[in-house]
Protein backbone atom coordinates (compact mmCIF):
# COMPACT_ATOMS: atom_id res chain seq x y z
CA UNK A 1 0.00 0.00 0.00
CA UNK A 2 2.74 2.35 1.07
CA UNK A 3 4.86 1.45 -1.95
CA UNK A 4 1.97 2.09 -4.30
CA UNK A 5 1.42 5.50 -2.76
CA UNK A 6 5.05 6.42 -3.20
CA UNK A 7 4.96 5.27 -6.81
CA UNK A 8 1.84 7.33 -7.46
CA UNK A 9 3.41 10.35 -5.80
CA UNK A 10 6.55 10.02 -7.90
CA UNK A 11 4.48 9.62 -11.06
CA UNK A 12 2.52 12.75 -10.21
CA UNK A 13 5.69 14.72 -9.67
CA UNK A 14 7.24 13.42 -12.89
CA UNK A 15 4.09 14.39 -14.76
CA UNK A 16 4.22 17.88 -13.31
CA UNK A 17 7.88 18.33 -14.25
CA UNK A 18 7.22 17.05 -17.78
CA UNK A 19 4.38 19.53 -18.13
CA UNK A 20 6.63 22.34 -16.87
CA UNK A 21 9.26 21.39 -19.43
CA UNK A 22 6.73 21.14 -22.25
CA UNK A 23 4.69 24.31 -21.74
CA UNK A 24 7.52 26.79 -22.47
CA UNK A 25 9.07 24.50 -25.11
CA UNK A 26 5.80 24.35 -27.04
CA UNK A 27 5.64 28.12 -26.92
CA UNK A 28 2.45 28.27 -24.82
CA UNK A 29 4.24 30.81 -22.61
CA UNK A 30 7.40 32.67 -23.56
CA UNK A 31 10.44 30.91 -22.14
CA UNK A 32 11.93 34.34 -21.38
CA UNK A 33 9.43 34.67 -18.56
CA UNK A 34 8.80 31.02 -17.74
CA UNK A 35 11.87 28.95 -18.52
CA UNK A 36 11.59 25.15 -18.88
CA UNK A 37 12.38 23.10 -15.80
CA UNK A 38 15.72 21.93 -17.18
CA UNK A 39 17.04 25.49 -17.28
CA UNK A 40 15.69 26.21 -13.81
CA UNK A 41 17.38 23.05 -12.55
CA UNK A 42 20.67 24.29 -14.01
CA UNK A 43 20.24 27.61 -12.21
CA UNK A 44 19.38 25.73 -9.02
CA UNK A 45 22.59 23.72 -9.25
CA UNK A 46 24.58 26.96 -9.58
CA UNK A 47 22.72 28.41 -6.58
CA UNK A 48 23.50 25.37 -4.43
CA UNK A 49 27.19 25.86 -5.16
CA UNK A 50 27.08 29.49 -4.01
CA UNK A 51 28.00 30.21 -0.41
CA UNK A 52 25.76 33.29 -0.35
CA UNK A 53 22.78 31.06 -1.05
CA UNK A 54 23.36 29.04 2.11
CA UNK A 55 23.74 32.21 4.16
CA UNK A 56 20.43 33.42 2.76
CA UNK A 57 18.82 30.07 3.56
CA UNK A 58 20.17 30.31 7.10
CA UNK A 59 18.78 33.85 7.47
CA UNK A 60 15.34 32.74 6.32
CA UNK A 61 15.32 29.72 8.63
CA UNK A 62 16.46 31.87 11.56
CA UNK A 63 13.63 34.33 10.97
CA UNK A 64 11.19 31.46 10.67
CA UNK A 65 12.37 29.52 13.74
CA UNK A 66 12.77 32.45 16.10
CA UNK A 67 9.47 33.98 15.01
CA UNK A 68 7.64 30.69 15.38
CA UNK A 69 9.19 30.03 18.80
CA UNK A 70 8.06 33.43 20.07
CA UNK A 71 4.58 32.99 18.61
CA UNK A 72 4.16 29.48 20.03
CA UNK A 73 5.33 30.47 23.51
CA UNK A 74 3.29 33.65 23.64
CA UNK A 75 0.25 32.09 21.99
CA UNK A 76 0.05 29.14 24.37
CA UNK A 77 0.69 31.19 27.50
CA UNK A 78 -1.80 33.88 26.51
CA UNK A 79 -4.32 31.29 25.34
CA UNK A 80 -4.28 29.28 28.57
CA UNK A 81 -4.41 32.37 30.79
CA UNK A 82 -7.24 33.96 28.82
CA UNK A 83 -9.22 30.72 28.68
CA UNK A 84 -8.84 29.93 32.38
CA UNK A 85 -9.89 33.37 33.62
CA UNK A 86 -13.53 33.84 32.49
CA UNK A 87 -13.58 37.63 32.79
CA UNK A 88 -10.40 37.94 30.79
CA UNK A 89 -11.93 35.89 28.03
CA UNK A 90 -14.97 38.16 27.80
CA UNK A 91 -12.79 41.24 27.94
CA UNK A 92 -10.44 40.15 25.14
CA UNK A 93 -12.77 38.32 22.75
CA UNK A 94 -13.74 41.33 20.64
CA UNK A 95 -10.20 42.71 20.59
CA UNK A 96 -8.86 39.37 19.36
CA UNK A 97 -11.51 39.20 16.67
CA UNK A 98 -10.58 42.73 15.64
CA UNK A 99 -6.81 42.20 15.50
CA UNK A 100 -6.76 38.70 14.07
CA UNK A 101 -7.93 39.46 10.52
CA UNK A 102 -5.44 42.31 10.03
CA UNK A 103 -3.03 40.93 7.44
CA UNK A 104 0.52 40.84 8.71
CA UNK A 105 1.83 42.44 5.51
CA UNK A 106 -0.13 45.57 6.40
CA UNK A 107 2.40 46.05 9.19
CA UNK A 108 5.31 46.33 6.73
CA UNK A 109 5.52 50.14 6.90
CA UNK A 110 5.56 49.94 10.69
CA UNK A 111 8.24 47.23 10.63
CA UNK A 112 10.42 49.30 8.28
CA UNK A 113 10.04 52.37 10.44
CA UNK A 114 10.88 50.52 13.65
CA UNK A 115 13.59 48.13 12.56
CA UNK A 116 14.58 48.90 8.95
CA UNK A 117 15.71 45.82 7.09
CA UNK A 118 16.89 43.94 10.18
CA UNK A 119 15.84 40.50 11.32
CA UNK A 120 13.54 42.15 13.85
CA UNK A 121 11.23 43.51 11.16
CA UNK A 122 10.89 39.98 9.79
CA UNK A 123 10.12 38.75 13.29
CA UNK A 124 7.45 41.39 13.78
CA UNK A 125 5.54 40.12 10.74
CA UNK A 126 6.14 36.44 11.42
CA UNK A 127 5.11 36.63 15.06
CA UNK A 128 2.02 38.71 14.34
CA UNK A 129 0.81 36.28 11.69
CA UNK A 130 1.46 33.03 13.54
CA UNK A 131 0.54 34.16 17.05
CA UNK A 132 -3.20 34.26 16.30
CA UNK A 133 -3.20 30.74 14.85
CA UNK A 134 -1.84 29.37 18.10
CA UNK A 135 -3.84 31.61 20.39
CA UNK A 136 -7.18 30.80 18.81
CA UNK A 137 -6.46 27.05 18.70
CA UNK A 138 -5.42 27.13 22.34
CA UNK A 139 -8.61 28.95 23.26
CA UNK A 140 -10.73 26.35 21.45
CA UNK A 141 -8.72 23.55 23.00
CA UNK A 142 -9.22 24.80 26.53
CA UNK A 143 -12.91 25.32 25.87
CA UNK A 144 -13.17 21.66 24.90
CA UNK A 145 -12.26 20.44 28.40
CA UNK A 146 -14.89 17.97 29.61
CA UNK A 147 -16.69 19.62 32.59
CA UNK A 148 -17.20 16.19 34.20
CA UNK A 149 -13.48 15.46 34.04
CA UNK A 150 -12.75 18.91 35.42
CA UNK A 151 -15.24 18.45 38.29
CA UNK A 152 -13.89 14.97 38.99
CA UNK A 153 -10.35 16.31 39.22
CA UNK A 154 -11.58 19.05 41.51
CA UNK A 155 -13.39 16.63 43.82
CA UNK A 156 -10.27 14.46 44.01
CA UNK A 157 -8.56 17.51 45.38
CA UNK A 158 -6.28 18.36 42.47
CA UNK A 159 -4.85 21.88 42.71
CA UNK A 160 -5.03 24.43 39.88
CA UNK A 161 -1.61 23.54 38.46
CA UNK A 162 -2.34 19.79 38.59
CA UNK A 163 -5.67 20.36 36.82
CA UNK A 164 -3.95 22.35 34.06
CA UNK A 165 -1.35 19.59 33.79
CA UNK A 166 -3.64 16.51 33.86
CA UNK A 167 -6.98 17.71 32.54
CA UNK A 168 -6.66 20.92 30.57
CA UNK A 169 -3.39 20.32 28.76
CA UNK A 170 -4.15 16.82 27.40
CA UNK A 171 -7.46 18.10 26.05
CA UNK A 172 -5.98 21.23 24.53
CA UNK A 173 -2.83 19.66 23.10
CA UNK A 174 -4.35 18.30 19.85
CA UNK A 175 -5.78 21.76 19.13
CA UNK A 176 -2.49 23.45 20.01
CA UNK A 177 -0.59 21.08 17.75
CA UNK A 178 -2.89 21.88 14.84
CA UNK A 179 -2.23 25.54 15.57
CA UNK A 180 1.52 24.97 15.59
CA UNK A 181 1.38 23.13 12.27
CA UNK A 182 -0.63 25.92 10.65
CA UNK A 183 1.58 28.58 12.22
CA UNK A 184 4.75 26.88 10.97
CA UNK A 185 3.59 27.22 7.37
CA UNK A 186 2.32 30.78 7.85
CA UNK A 187 5.60 31.78 9.52
CA UNK A 188 7.59 30.63 6.49
CA UNK A 189 5.33 32.53 4.10
CA UNK A 190 5.67 35.71 6.14
CA UNK A 191 9.43 35.34 6.57
CA UNK A 192 9.92 35.08 2.80
CA UNK A 193 7.41 37.87 2.13
CA UNK A 194 9.14 40.22 4.55
CA UNK A 195 12.49 39.57 2.89
CA UNK A 196 10.98 40.01 -0.54
CA UNK A 197 9.19 43.27 0.21
CA UNK A 198 11.36 44.91 2.86
CA UNK A 199 14.70 43.57 1.69
CA UNK A 200 15.75 41.88 4.93
CA UNK A 201 18.50 39.35 4.20
CA UNK A 202 17.30 35.88 3.20
CA UNK A 203 15.89 33.86 0.33
CA UNK A 204 13.16 36.43 -0.33
CA UNK A 205 15.72 39.17 -0.85
CA UNK A 206 17.66 36.89 -3.17
CA UNK A 207 14.50 36.31 -5.19
CA UNK A 208 13.97 40.06 -5.40
CA UNK A 209 17.55 40.67 -6.55
CA UNK A 210 17.23 37.97 -9.21
CA UNK A 211 13.95 39.54 -10.31
CA UNK A 212 15.34 43.08 -10.64
CA UNK A 213 18.38 41.65 -12.42
CA UNK A 214 16.20 39.98 -15.07
CA UNK A 215 17.74 36.65 -14.04
CA UNK A 216 14.56 34.66 -14.60
CA UNK A 217 15.79 31.03 -14.23
CA UNK A 218 17.59 31.93 -10.96
CA UNK A 219 14.41 33.52 -9.68
CA UNK A 220 12.35 30.39 -10.32
CA UNK A 221 15.12 28.23 -8.85
CA UNK A 222 14.84 30.18 -5.60
CA UNK A 223 11.06 30.01 -5.68
CA UNK A 224 11.36 26.23 -5.97
CA UNK A 225 13.66 26.24 -2.93
CA UNK A 226 11.05 28.07 -0.86
CA UNK A 227 8.46 25.55 -2.02
CA UNK A 228 10.62 22.62 -0.96
CA UNK A 229 11.25 24.37 2.34
CA UNK A 230 7.51 24.67 2.90
CA UNK A 231 7.10 20.99 2.14
CA UNK A 232 9.84 19.98 4.58
CA UNK A 233 8.41 22.21 7.29
CA UNK A 234 4.99 20.64 6.83
CA UNK A 235 6.43 17.12 7.03
CA UNK A 236 8.41 18.12 10.10
CA UNK A 237 5.40 19.68 11.79
CA UNK A 238 3.34 16.55 11.14
CA UNK A 239 6.06 14.38 12.64
CA UNK A 240 6.22 16.53 15.76
CA UNK A 241 2.44 16.44 15.97
CA UNK A 242 2.35 12.66 15.72
CA UNK A 243 5.01 12.27 18.39
CA UNK A 244 3.40 14.71 20.78
CA UNK A 245 -0.01 13.09 20.34
CA UNK A 246 1.17 9.47 20.26
CA UNK A 247 -1.19 8.73 23.17
CA UNK A 248 -4.19 10.39 21.52
CA UNK A 249 -6.87 8.29 19.89
CA UNK A 250 -6.70 10.21 16.60
CA UNK A 251 -3.07 9.22 16.13
CA UNK A 252 -3.32 5.74 17.68
CA UNK A 253 -6.27 5.06 15.43
CA UNK A 254 -4.23 5.93 12.38
CA UNK A 255 -1.46 3.54 13.34
CA UNK A 256 -3.60 0.45 14.01
CA UNK A 257 -5.55 0.60 10.77
CA UNK B 1 5.09 17.08 28.87
CA UNK B 2 8.36 17.72 30.67
CA UNK B 3 10.19 17.61 27.38
CA UNK B 4 7.78 20.11 25.92
CA UNK B 5 8.28 22.46 28.85
CA UNK B 6 12.06 22.17 28.50
CA UNK B 7 11.70 22.91 24.79
CA UNK B 8 9.61 25.98 25.47
CA UNK B 9 12.02 27.24 28.08
CA UNK B 10 14.96 26.70 25.74
CA UNK B 11 13.07 28.50 22.98
CA UNK B 12 12.40 31.46 25.21
CA UNK B 13 16.04 31.64 26.26
CA UNK B 14 17.14 31.46 22.64
CA UNK B 15 14.80 34.29 21.73
CA UNK B 16 16.02 36.40 24.61
CA UNK B 17 19.61 35.74 23.61
CA UNK B 18 19.04 36.71 19.98
CA UNK B 19 17.17 39.82 21.01
CA UNK B 20 20.14 40.91 23.10
CA UNK B 21 22.60 39.97 20.40
CA UNK B 22 20.97 42.01 17.68
CA UNK B 23 20.82 45.22 19.63
CA UNK B 24 23.77 47.55 19.47
CA UNK B 25 24.91 46.17 16.14
CA UNK B 26 25.12 49.65 14.67
CA UNK B 27 28.75 50.34 13.89
CA UNK B 28 30.64 53.16 15.55
CA UNK B 29 34.23 54.03 16.18
CA UNK B 30 36.24 51.06 17.23
CA UNK B 31 39.79 50.92 18.48
CA UNK B 32 41.11 50.66 14.94
CA UNK B 33 39.49 53.99 14.04
CA UNK B 34 37.31 52.49 11.34
CA UNK B 35 33.68 53.55 11.19
CA UNK B 36 31.09 51.26 9.69
CA UNK B 37 28.41 53.06 7.72
CA UNK B 38 25.11 51.40 6.93
CA UNK B 39 23.98 52.35 3.46
CA UNK B 40 20.48 51.64 2.19
CA UNK B 41 20.69 50.91 -1.53
CA UNK B 42 18.67 49.21 -4.26
CA UNK B 43 20.38 46.36 -6.09
CA UNK B 44 20.70 48.22 -9.40
CA UNK B 45 23.40 49.36 -11.79
CA UNK B 46 23.28 52.94 -10.42
CA UNK B 47 25.11 52.16 -7.19
CA UNK B 48 28.00 50.29 -8.84
CA UNK B 49 30.51 53.10 -8.13
CA UNK B 50 30.01 52.64 -4.39
CA UNK B 51 30.85 48.94 -4.61
CA UNK B 52 33.76 49.71 -6.92
CA UNK B 53 35.07 52.44 -4.62
CA UNK B 54 34.89 50.06 -1.70
CA UNK B 55 36.91 47.48 -3.65
CA UNK B 56 39.44 50.11 -4.70
CA UNK B 57 39.87 51.22 -1.09
CA UNK B 58 38.59 54.79 -1.54
CA UNK B 59 36.47 54.41 1.58
CA UNK B 60 38.86 52.40 3.72
CA UNK B 61 41.71 54.87 3.20
CA UNK B 62 39.44 57.43 4.87
CA UNK B 63 38.64 55.11 7.74
CA UNK B 64 35.20 54.15 6.41
CA UNK B 65 33.78 50.70 6.04
CA UNK B 66 30.56 50.41 4.08
CA UNK B 67 27.82 47.99 4.92
CA UNK B 68 25.44 48.18 1.98
CA UNK B 69 21.98 46.88 2.82
CA UNK B 70 19.85 45.95 -0.14
CA UNK B 71 16.43 47.44 0.36
CA UNK B 72 13.69 46.49 -2.00
CA UNK B 73 12.71 49.78 -3.57
CA UNK B 74 13.23 53.30 -2.37
CA UNK B 75 10.15 53.07 -0.18
CA UNK B 76 12.15 51.43 2.58
CA UNK B 77 15.19 53.67 2.21
CA UNK B 78 13.85 57.15 3.03
CA UNK B 79 12.10 56.09 6.28
CA UNK B 80 15.12 53.90 7.05
CA UNK B 81 17.48 56.87 6.88
CA UNK B 82 15.16 59.21 8.78
CA UNK B 83 14.64 56.72 11.58
CA UNK B 84 18.39 56.07 11.76
CA UNK B 85 18.38 52.46 10.55
CA UNK B 86 20.71 53.52 7.76
CA UNK B 87 23.39 56.21 8.01
CA UNK B 88 23.10 56.99 4.31
CA UNK B 89 20.72 56.04 1.56
CA UNK B 90 20.41 56.21 -2.21
CA UNK B 91 17.30 57.73 -3.71
CA UNK B 92 16.07 59.36 -6.88
CA UNK B 93 15.85 63.16 -6.87
CA UNK B 94 12.08 63.40 -7.14
CA UNK B 95 11.61 61.26 -4.03
CA UNK B 96 14.04 63.52 -2.17
CA UNK B 97 12.25 66.65 -3.44
CA UNK B 98 8.90 65.25 -2.33
CA UNK B 99 10.32 64.32 1.07
CA UNK B 100 11.85 67.79 1.45
CA UNK B 101 8.59 69.50 0.45
CA UNK B 102 6.90 67.57 3.26
CA UNK B 103 9.60 68.89 5.60
CA UNK B 104 11.09 65.47 6.13
CA UNK B 105 14.66 66.07 7.34
CA UNK B 106 16.53 64.60 4.37
CA UNK B 107 19.85 66.05 3.26
CA UNK B 108 21.50 65.09 -0.02
CA UNK B 109 25.24 64.75 0.49
CA UNK B 110 26.85 63.60 -2.73
CA UNK B 111 25.95 62.92 -6.33
CA UNK B 112 24.52 59.53 -7.21
CA UNK B 113 23.86 59.03 -10.88
CA UNK B 114 23.14 61.14 -13.95
CA UNK B 115 21.58 60.77 -17.38
CA UNK B 116 23.99 60.01 -20.22
CA UNK B 117 22.47 62.97 -22.05
CA UNK B 118 22.43 60.97 -25.27
CA UNK B 119 19.08 60.87 -27.01
CA UNK B 120 18.16 57.22 -27.57
CA UNK B 121 21.14 55.91 -25.61
CA UNK B 122 20.31 56.61 -21.99
CA UNK B 123 20.02 54.14 -19.12
CA UNK B 124 16.34 55.03 -18.76
CA UNK B 125 14.02 55.31 -21.74
CA UNK B 126 10.43 55.25 -22.88
CA UNK B 127 10.43 51.88 -24.62
CA UNK B 128 7.88 50.21 -26.89
CA UNK B 129 7.72 46.66 -28.14
CA UNK B 130 8.83 45.42 -31.53
CA UNK B 131 6.57 46.67 -34.29
CA UNK B 132 4.72 49.18 -32.11
CA UNK B 133 2.65 51.71 -34.07
CA UNK B 134 3.80 54.50 -31.72
CA UNK B 135 6.35 56.76 -33.38
CA UNK B 136 6.90 59.67 -31.01
CA UNK B 137 6.13 60.70 -27.45
CA UNK B 138 3.10 62.62 -28.77
CA UNK B 139 1.52 59.27 -29.69
CA UNK B 140 1.38 58.37 -25.98
CA UNK B 141 -1.83 60.43 -25.67
CA UNK B 142 -4.60 58.07 -24.65
CA UNK B 143 -2.13 55.20 -24.23
CA UNK B 144 -1.07 53.16 -21.22
CA UNK B 145 2.44 53.81 -19.98
CA UNK B 146 4.09 51.73 -17.26
CA UNK B 147 5.90 53.62 -14.49
CA UNK B 148 7.58 52.01 -11.49
CA UNK B 149 6.05 54.48 -9.02
CA UNK B 150 3.22 56.88 -9.73
CA UNK B 151 3.78 60.51 -8.84
CA UNK B 152 7.52 60.22 -9.17
CA UNK B 153 10.42 60.77 -11.55
CA UNK B 154 9.04 58.46 -14.24
CA UNK B 155 5.74 60.19 -14.87
CA UNK B 156 7.05 63.76 -14.48
CA UNK B 157 9.84 63.11 -16.98
CA UNK B 158 7.61 61.21 -19.43
CA UNK B 159 5.12 64.10 -19.21
CA UNK B 160 7.94 66.42 -20.27
CA UNK B 161 8.77 64.19 -23.24
CA UNK B 162 5.13 64.26 -24.33
CA UNK B 163 5.00 68.04 -23.94
CA UNK B 164 8.19 68.50 -25.93
CA UNK B 165 6.77 66.37 -28.73
CA UNK B 166 3.71 68.63 -28.82
CA UNK B 167 1.32 66.34 -26.98
CA UNK B 168 -0.92 66.72 -23.94
CA UNK B 169 0.54 64.81 -20.99
CA UNK B 170 -2.78 64.84 -19.10
CA UNK B 171 -4.10 62.35 -21.68
CA UNK B 172 -1.46 59.75 -20.83
CA UNK B 173 -2.62 56.93 -18.61
CA UNK B 174 0.05 55.71 -16.21
CA UNK B 175 0.08 52.20 -14.81
CA UNK B 176 2.18 51.34 -11.78
CA UNK B 177 4.37 48.26 -12.14
CA UNK B 178 7.88 47.18 -11.12
CA UNK B 179 10.58 47.67 -13.76
CA UNK B 180 11.29 43.97 -14.00
CA UNK B 181 7.72 43.18 -15.05
CA UNK B 182 7.66 45.76 -17.82
CA UNK B 183 9.21 43.61 -20.60
CA UNK B 184 6.49 40.98 -20.17
CA UNK B 185 3.74 43.60 -19.88
CA UNK B 186 4.86 45.27 -23.11
CA UNK B 187 5.03 41.89 -24.79
CA UNK B 188 1.51 40.98 -23.78
CA UNK B 189 0.17 44.39 -24.71
CA UNK B 190 -0.94 45.22 -21.17
CA UNK B 191 0.80 48.56 -21.63
CA UNK B 192 1.69 50.43 -24.82
CA UNK B 193 4.95 51.90 -23.57
CA UNK B 194 7.13 51.74 -20.49
CA UNK B 195 9.33 54.14 -18.57
CA UNK B 196 12.04 51.60 -17.92
CA UNK B 197 15.63 51.47 -16.66
CA UNK B 198 18.47 48.99 -17.08
CA UNK B 199 18.64 45.98 -17.02
CA UNK B 200 14.95 45.58 -17.94
CA UNK B 201 15.58 48.03 -20.79
CA UNK B 202 18.25 45.70 -22.20
CA UNK B 203 15.77 42.82 -22.02
CA UNK B 204 13.22 44.82 -24.03
CA UNK B 205 15.86 45.75 -26.62
CA UNK B 206 17.03 42.13 -26.87
CA UNK B 207 13.47 41.20 -27.84
CA UNK B 208 13.39 43.76 -30.62
CA UNK B 209 11.79 46.58 -28.64
CA UNK B 210 12.76 50.14 -29.48
CA UNK B 211 13.19 53.50 -27.78
CA UNK B 212 10.40 56.01 -28.31
CA UNK B 213 11.95 58.94 -26.44
CA UNK B 214 14.57 59.65 -23.80
CA UNK B 215 12.59 61.06 -20.92
CA UNK B 216 15.54 61.97 -18.68
CA UNK B 217 17.34 63.73 -21.53
CA UNK B 218 14.13 65.63 -22.26
CA UNK B 219 14.15 67.04 -18.72
CA UNK B 220 17.81 68.01 -18.96
CA UNK B 221 20.79 66.42 -20.73
CA UNK B 222 22.72 66.63 -17.47
CA UNK B 223 19.86 65.44 -15.28
CA UNK B 224 20.94 64.40 -11.81
CA UNK B 225 18.73 61.35 -11.42
CA UNK B 226 19.61 60.22 -7.91
CA UNK B 227 21.82 61.16 -4.96
CA UNK B 228 23.15 59.70 -1.75
CA UNK B 229 21.51 61.34 1.23
CA UNK B 230 21.37 61.26 4.99
CA UNK B 231 19.16 62.76 7.68
CA UNK B 232 19.65 66.28 8.97
CA UNK B 233 20.26 65.00 12.48
CA UNK B 234 22.98 62.66 11.27
CA UNK B 235 24.61 65.39 9.18
CA UNK B 236 24.64 67.75 12.15
CA UNK B 237 26.03 65.15 14.53
CA UNK B 238 28.66 63.70 12.20
CA UNK B 239 29.96 66.45 9.90
CA UNK B 240 33.35 64.74 9.64
CA UNK B 241 31.90 61.40 8.58
CA UNK B 242 29.62 63.07 6.05
CA UNK B 243 32.61 64.90 4.58
CA UNK B 244 34.65 61.71 4.33
CA UNK B 245 31.76 59.85 2.75
CA UNK B 246 31.31 62.72 0.29
CA UNK B 247 34.96 62.71 -0.73
CA UNK B 248 35.24 58.94 -1.02
CA UNK B 249 32.02 58.68 -3.04
CA UNK B 250 33.01 61.53 -5.36
CA UNK B 251 36.30 59.75 -6.01
CA UNK B 252 34.44 56.47 -6.64
CA UNK B 253 32.05 58.18 -9.07
CA UNK B 254 34.94 59.68 -11.01
CA UNK B 255 36.73 56.35 -11.13
CA UNK B 256 33.61 54.47 -12.24
CA UNK B 257 32.94 57.00 -14.98
CA UNK B 258 36.29 56.30 -16.59
CA UNK B 259 36.42 52.52 -16.01
CA UNK B 260 33.24 51.06 -17.53
CA UNK B 261 34.71 47.55 -17.79
CA UNK B 262 35.41 47.42 -14.08
CA UNK B 263 31.88 48.70 -13.46
CA UNK B 264 30.38 45.86 -15.47
CA UNK B 265 32.49 43.44 -13.51
CA UNK B 266 31.53 44.76 -10.07
CA UNK B 267 27.83 44.63 -10.97
CA UNK B 268 28.01 40.82 -11.01
CA UNK B 269 28.99 40.83 -7.33
CA UNK B 270 25.74 42.30 -6.01
CA UNK B 271 23.18 41.64 -8.76
CA UNK B 272 22.42 38.54 -10.79
CA UNK B 273 22.27 40.27 -14.15
CA UNK B 274 22.96 37.58 -16.79
CA UNK B 275 26.09 37.97 -18.94
CA UNK B 276 24.09 38.42 -22.13
CA UNK B 277 22.41 41.56 -20.72
CA UNK B 278 25.47 42.81 -18.86
CA UNK B 279 27.39 43.27 -22.12
CA UNK B 280 24.66 45.30 -23.81
CA UNK B 281 23.24 47.43 -21.02
CA UNK B 282 23.75 51.18 -21.18
CA UNK B 283 25.70 52.51 -18.22
CA UNK B 284 24.62 55.84 -16.74
CA UNK B 285 27.02 58.72 -16.19
CA UNK B 286 28.57 59.29 -12.78
CA UNK B 287 29.75 62.89 -12.49
CA UNK B 288 31.25 63.74 -9.11
CA UNK B 289 29.02 66.80 -8.66
CA UNK B 290 25.23 67.11 -8.93
CA UNK B 291 23.85 69.46 -11.57
CA UNK B 292 21.81 72.05 -9.71
CA UNK B 293 20.11 73.53 -12.76
CA UNK B 294 18.73 70.13 -13.75
CA UNK B 295 17.41 69.54 -10.22
CA UNK B 296 15.69 72.94 -10.32
CA UNK B 297 14.06 71.90 -13.58
CA UNK B 298 12.94 68.62 -12.01
CA UNK B 299 11.45 70.55 -9.07
CA UNK B 300 9.58 72.85 -11.47
CA UNK B 301 8.16 69.88 -13.33
CA UNK B 302 7.17 68.20 -10.08
CA UNK B 303 5.33 71.34 -9.05
CA UNK B 304 3.66 71.56 -12.45
CA UNK B 305 2.48 67.95 -12.11
CA UNK B 306 1.24 68.59 -8.58
CA UNK B 307 3.69 66.33 -6.74
CA UNK B 308 4.15 69.15 -4.24
CA UNK B 309 2.34 72.42 -3.72
CA UNK B 310 5.31 74.53 -2.77
CA UNK B 311 8.69 74.17 -4.45
CA UNK B 312 11.03 72.45 -2.01
CA UNK B 313 13.91 74.48 -0.60
CA UNK B 314 16.91 73.29 -2.60
CA UNK B 315 19.36 75.10 -0.35
CA UNK B 316 18.23 72.92 2.52
CA UNK B 317 18.31 69.76 0.44
CA UNK B 318 21.53 70.02 -1.56
CA UNK B 319 25.03 69.88 -0.10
Amino acid sequence: MRGANTALGAAGLAGFLALWEAVPRLGLVKDDYFPPVSRVAGALATELGDEAFWTALGDTLTGWAVGLAIAVTAGILAGVVIAVVPHLRAATASTIEFLRPIPSVALIPLAVLLYGTELRSVLLLVVYASFWQILVQTLYGVQDVDPVAEETARSYGLGPWARVRHVLWPTALPYVMTGVRLAAAVALILAVTAELVIGAPGLGQRIAVAQTSQAVPEMYALVVVTGVLGLLINVGARTVERRALAWHQSVRGEVTV
Amino acid sequence: MRRLLIGLAAGTLFVAATACGSSGSSGTDSASGTTTLKIGVIPIVDVAPMYLGQKKGFYSERGLKLEPTLAQGGAAIVPGVISGQFDFGFSNMTSLLVARSKNMPVKAVVNGVASTGKEGADFAEIAVKKGSPLKSAKDLEGKKVAANTLGNICDTSVNESVRKAGGDPSKVEYVEMPFDQMPAALDKGQVDAACVVEPALATIKSQGGTVLASNFVDVSPDLTVAMYFTSQQYAQKNPELVKKFQEATAESLKYADSHPDEVREIITTYTKIPDSLLKTLVLPRWPAEPDRASIERLAELGQQDGLFEKAPDLDKLLP
